[in-house]
């Protein structure tokens, strides 16, 4: 009696064990595009107020996340619906079941880690140095002793006030505009120009101008996925990576900035 | 196990005056840790500027470090700001029912008034008690009208001296803030009604402010608000005039100069200017308004947004504008002076100090008008030719 209460008690734990640490991990059909998309559609929160990412006229939505979203839902296979909204009640449409994901110049932000997962970025926003090809400055520490021109009030702004403090005296040189600093640098009125990747990208492309831009700061823009949608977040985070392997991401990039 | 167990015996037998200290130690550094920074009042400080009606909105409820907040009211004291509006949740501080934690208002009425500066309060948020099962902090239903009342009673006696204008509810005009319901002017009259007369009664020297209105342009019937200019009217049609001593406005400038004349079918600065005239027409223009909300936003991409420079300049001229030509207006109060943490998107660019408190070239700018210190020098650079 005693053996056989063992025998049993040994097949309980085995099986414990299976539950636990084995069927767990044996390979599972990836789930279909209706399974991570409950309403046949792939529902993407966008705030249509900020170009060149996202803009709304009266009956149509363009820029580049739209253009992302698109390509996204092509590439998972199932039609995409924009659901145009504030910045307000875009995390809360996830919430509310109001929209699937949110592409919408995000910045991750530990204060919702408790609501949504966030992908891979897909563009990184934050400040570049800006210097002509025959004088390249590489970083805020070879700053010492030239010129830099930025926004005056902007990010840039603060951020040059900081480094003044960290090393040897620059020259600071406020504009009213971030294409004023740019033009400064073109012009030879500044060494070198601070100011973040869309206006430097923007300009560049306006003027044909072949500057050196160096990430001096990052400002990481994810797509935002419920937090009880794991599937749905992995499905897009192989999508964006997709998008970023095979050149796609770059096009849509390089269509808009 | 047995030899363990001997050997742990022998141990603290032998060394127990260490254990002894070493947990007293551990006691004394857990409770250190505990504390955190203090904030104690510095002696009383009085705000120095030459514009009185510069005020800020301030968003200190949700502050966990005392010292932060006494830092924000230095910064607010030392720009030349002598006001600000403070939102105090009834649910933060009656979440249940008759039992009051007053301590969060309590340092941030106590750091003001240290630092010299008045406080306009607003009160809002429903607490689980006082509203149905299922609804948003702001539906508040008419039963719970008297509850809310005894609460903004017990403010307004508590913080009398202290707090001098409160004002009811916020943006009652958007169904968001009247608890995604139609809204109401007739349900917000009989609000201001059975609020007025306890509060009072309470501490009769406080002023009872009609909330802010959101500045948009939503039809009547419209699902998501109704047009500020004609939720005020409305508002006097119900009565509403014997039961406020003053109105709170909410007006933003987006991408106007402060100067753009104002139409019923725009939105800017100068919309405050309709609002006036609604209760000149209703006789009521003798009651003192204060904007409780006000600026502009400099972020680079949003499309109601301007850049720094003129965000500086349209601020500066405001203040100038409201001066010069609103002598029915007390106080001119800027949307936002700090959050508590950053968004992360554009209402991170209508503060004047980020969270991390950095100082932004707005701050200095306004201090430099507030001080009379303009030297009238640009602050930045001519465009490159």
């Amino acid at each position: 009696m005693a053996a056989r209460a063992r025998i049993i008690l040994i097949l309980f734990a085995v099986g414990i064990i299976l539950a636990l640490f084995i069927v767990p991990n044996l390979p599972r059909p990836a789930p279909t595009p209706r399974e991570l998309f409950p309403y046949g559609e792939m529902r993407i929160a966008i705030d249509a107020s900020n170009p060149p990412f996202a803009v709304a006229t009266t009956d149509d939505l363009f820029g580049l996340e739209i253009d992302l979203g698109k390509a996204l839902a092509d590439y998972i296979g199932i039609p995409p619906r924009f659901v145009n909204m504030s910045f307000d009640g875009l995390y809360d449409s996830l919430k509310a079941d109001q929209a699937d994901l949110v592409i919408a110049m995000l910045t991750i932000d530990s204060m919702r880690s408790a609501d949504v997962l966030y992908t891979r970025h897909y563009f990184n926003a934050g400040l570049v140095l800006v210097s002509p090809p025959d004088q390249v400055i590489s970083k805020m520490d070879d700053l010492a002793g030239h010129s830099l021109a930025y926004e005056f009030g902007s990010n840039a702004d603060a951020l040059a006030r900081r480094w003044l403090r960290r090393i040897a005296p620059f020259e600071t040189r406020p504009y009213e505009l971030p294409a004023y600093a740019l033009d400064a640098v073109r012009l030879g009125e500044a060494d070198a120009a601070l100011v973040d990747r869309i206006a430097a990208r923007l300009y560049l492309r306006e003027h044909q101008w072949q500057a050196h831009l160096n990430t001096v700061t990052n400002n990481w823009y994810p797509i935002a996925v419920p937090i009880n949608q794991p599937a749905r977040w992995e499905a897009l985070d192989k999508a964006l990576k997709a998008l970023d392997e095979n050149g796609t991401l770059d096009q849509i990039i390089d269509r808009w900035l | 196990m047995i030899a363990a167990d001997s050997w742990i015996h022998a141990s603290v037998r032998q060394h127990w005056r260490w254990y002894l200290r070493l947990g007293i130690a551990w006691y004394i550094l857990s409770l250190l840790g505990a504390i955190g920074p203090r904030a104690p009042l510095s002696p009383q400080q009085v705000v120095q500027t030459e514009h009185p009606h510069i005020c800020v909105h301030t968003r200190l409820i949700d502050e966990v470090w005392e010292w932060k907040i006494q830092r924000t009211l230095q910064l607010v004291r030392e720009m030349g700001a002598t006001s600000i509006v403070e939102f105090f949740p009834w649910a933060y501080i009656e979440g249940t029912e008759d039992y009051y934690d007053w301590e969060p208002a309590d340092r941030i009425i106590r750091h003001a008034q240290n630092q010299g500066l008045t406080v306009i309060a607003r009160m809002g948020l429903v607490p689980n008690w006082a509203r149905p099962r299922e609804s948003t902090l702001n539906e508040l239903p008419e039963e719970a009208f008297d509850d809310f009342a005894q609460f903004v009673a017990d403010f307004a006696a508590r913080y009398a001296g202290a707090v001098n204008q409160i004002i009811i509810w916020n943006e009652p005009n958007l169904a968001f803030e009247w608890g995604f319901r139609q809204v109401d002017p007739a349900g917000y009259a009989r609000l201001l009604q059975a609020v007025y007369e306890p509060v009072h009664a309470a501490n009769p020297a406080v002023m009872i402010l009609v909330a802010g209105l959101a500045p948009t342009l939503e039809p009547e019937g419209s699902p998501n608000g109704l047009n500020d200019l004609i939720y005020l009217e409305k508002l006097y049609e119900a009565g509403a005039a014997d039961y406020f001593d003053g109105i709170a406005i909410h007006t933003y400038g987006f991408t106007d100069p402060p100067e753009a004349p104002p139409a019923e079918d725009v939105l800017n600065f100068r919309r405050a200017e309709l609002l006036h005239a609604i209760t000149t027409r209703f006789g009521d223009d003798d009651k003192p308004m204060f904007i409780t909300e006000t600026g502009w936003n400099d972020h680079p991409r949003w499309t109601k947004a301007v850049r720094p420079a003129q965000r500086i300049q349209y601020t500066l001229d405001a203040f100038r504008y409201a001066e010069a030509n609103w002598p029915w207006l007390d106080k001119l109060c800027l949307w936002a002076f700090r959050y508590t943490m950053p968004t992360f998107s554009y209402p991170d660019n209508f503060e004047i100090v980020t969270s991390g408190f950095q100082i932004k070239p707005i701050y200095y700018a306004i201090q430099d008008y507030a001080l009379g210190r303009e030297t009238g020098t640009s602050l930045w650079l001519p465009a490159p030719e």
